[in-house]
């Protein structure tokens, strides 16, 4: 499921030890949250979203606006990989 | 009186070329940014990038005849000698020739000698004929912002009898390849304190120099302040304090003059709204201006190369508006459209970096 493994994939591209993904809410604020993330975070998992999916943030008001939440995030890829998906098949 | 400072003779060149010239074409509201690959190899994106010359990778570095001009034409003599020292600033030194070491590039012996500050401060010696007294000054975009208050620190202290001030910054693959991953230079061109939903920097070459003095000239110094938010290397304390607290020291020094104010307006949203706030509620009605959407951001020598511009503009009579911002701004403040500096106002210029750093000058033109 696309929600848990975005949880794994953020506890692991930022090496959150103590953090089980499974604790990780669907609607919980990613960044301003419980997690205490910073804007060094949502680089490197911008980055690491964007190898991992094959889509492309383009400015970083949508990657904050991406970021919002899991829930958010999972709507988000799902919506840009459809995008990218389409527009290669022309 | 005594102790004043002044400067004694300023220029700088940008993409656009020299200061008169740029100010032409920001006075018409043109910009030199130009969609450019963010860097040259495969199919990268389109940013914002304006050049002087071609975006080539050389040895001499592409940059090296641009700088030797301007930097022939700097008055005085004994640069770099006992009581007569050099500032440079810039804020990514050598940095095109570590890309090309990055990529694989064979050893080159004349080309490494581009690759560090010492090696550049040598050519820089060999070139002109200067003397030892040569202090880099190297801290992001307030690069020549920290070298023009060191400057002024040196001339107070006594260990000066003049300061030559000199920054440059010209782009290249590897910083628009840093901004880009920043999320920051991205396809959209700039338009420094518009109120939009998506913002982007423009990256430009600039370079220039100042001569700072006690010999009473036209151009003085009043005061400078520096302050660092000591937040986050890569975002502003959320409610704006850093861009208050610059300002603050410069208040017994205003004397009831009026301002206008040559700001950082780099087109980032967050910081641009924050400036813009904190300038309007100091300085209620005073004209804020940002030219980086004409120019590009030219990074560690924007402090100076703006300076340049901003005095020269004041001269004229006849100032740029924020070129590249067409749509509603944070505060009214945000001069748009080319306007002419209030009588006798004295010019506020800003400036911050990475890290949460600021700095702003004071600056009188004494007519």
């Amino acid at each position: 499921m696309l929600k848990d493994e975005l949880k794994q994939l953020l506890v692991e591209a930022l090496r959150l030890e103590d953090v089980d993904p499974a604790s990780i809410a669907d609607d919980e604020p990613l960044f301003g949250g419980g997690l205490d993330l910073d804007s060094i975070d949502a680089l490197e998992l911008v980055l690491q979203l964007e190898k991992t999916y094959g889509i492309k943030i383009g400015s970083s008001e949508e990657s904050r606006a991406a970021l919002a939440s899991i829930n958010v995030l999972a709507e988000y890829i799902e919506r840009h990989r459809s995008a990218t998906s389409a527009s290669v098949k022309g | 009186m005594d102790d004043a400072l002044f400067f004694e003779a300023f220029d700088g060149h940008t993409a656009f070329g020299g200061a008169e010239t740029t100010l032409d074409r920001l006075l018409r509201g043109e910009s030199a940014l130009a969609a450019t690959p963010v860097v040259p190899e495969g199919q990268a994106e389109a940013v914002p990038l304006a050049a002087a010359t071609p975006l080539a990778l050389t040895t001499p570095p592409r940059w090296w005849p641009l700088l030797s001009d301007l930097v022939a034409d700097i008055p005085g003599e004994g640069w770099g000698t006992r009581g007569r020292p050099v500032f440079l600033a810039g804020s990514n030194f050598g940095i095109d020739r570590l890309y090309e070491m990055g990529r694989g590039s064979a050893p080159d012996a004349q080309a490494d000698s581009w690759a560090t500050v010492h090696g550049i401060v040598r050519h820089l010696r060999d070139r002109f004929g200067w003397g030892p007294l040569i202090q880099p000054v190297s801290h992001a975009c307030v690069s020549a912002q920290v070298a023009l208050s060191l400057a002024a620190e040196w001339m107070e202290a006594g260990a000066a009898e003049k300061a030559l001030v000199l920054s440059f910054d010209y782009i290249g693959p590897f910083v628009s390849a840093g901004f880009h991953s920043l999320k920051i230079l991205n396809a959209g061109f700039p338009g420094p304190y518009e109120d939009r939903a998506i913002g982007s920097i423009g990256l430009g070459d600039g370079a220039a120099w100042a001569v700072l003095s006690r010999k009473p000239s036209p151009w003085r110094l009043v005061a400078r302040s520096s302050w660092n938010e000591m937040h986050h290397f890569t975002a502003n304390e959320a409610g704006g304090s850093g861009f208050r607290a610059v300002l603050e020291p410069l208040s017994p020094h205003l004397g009831g003059r009026p301002l206008w104010i040559k700001g950082h307006g780099t087109g980032t949203l967050e910081a641009g709204r924050l400036e813009a706030t904190a300038v309007a509620a100091r300085f209620p009605g005073a004209p804020l201006v940002s030219w980086k959407g004409g120019l590009g951001h030219t990074l560690g020598s924007c402090a100076l190369v703006e300076l340049v511009l901003a005095a020269r503009g004041h001269e004229r009579g006849r100032l740029p508006g924020t070129v590249g911002t067409r749509g509603p701004t944070f505060t009214p403040e945000v001069a748009t459209e080319p306007f002419a500096p209030p009588a006798r106002s004295d010019i506020l210029l800003l400036c911050n970096a990475f890290g949460g750093a600021h700095g702003a000058l004071l600056l009188r033109h004494e007519n």
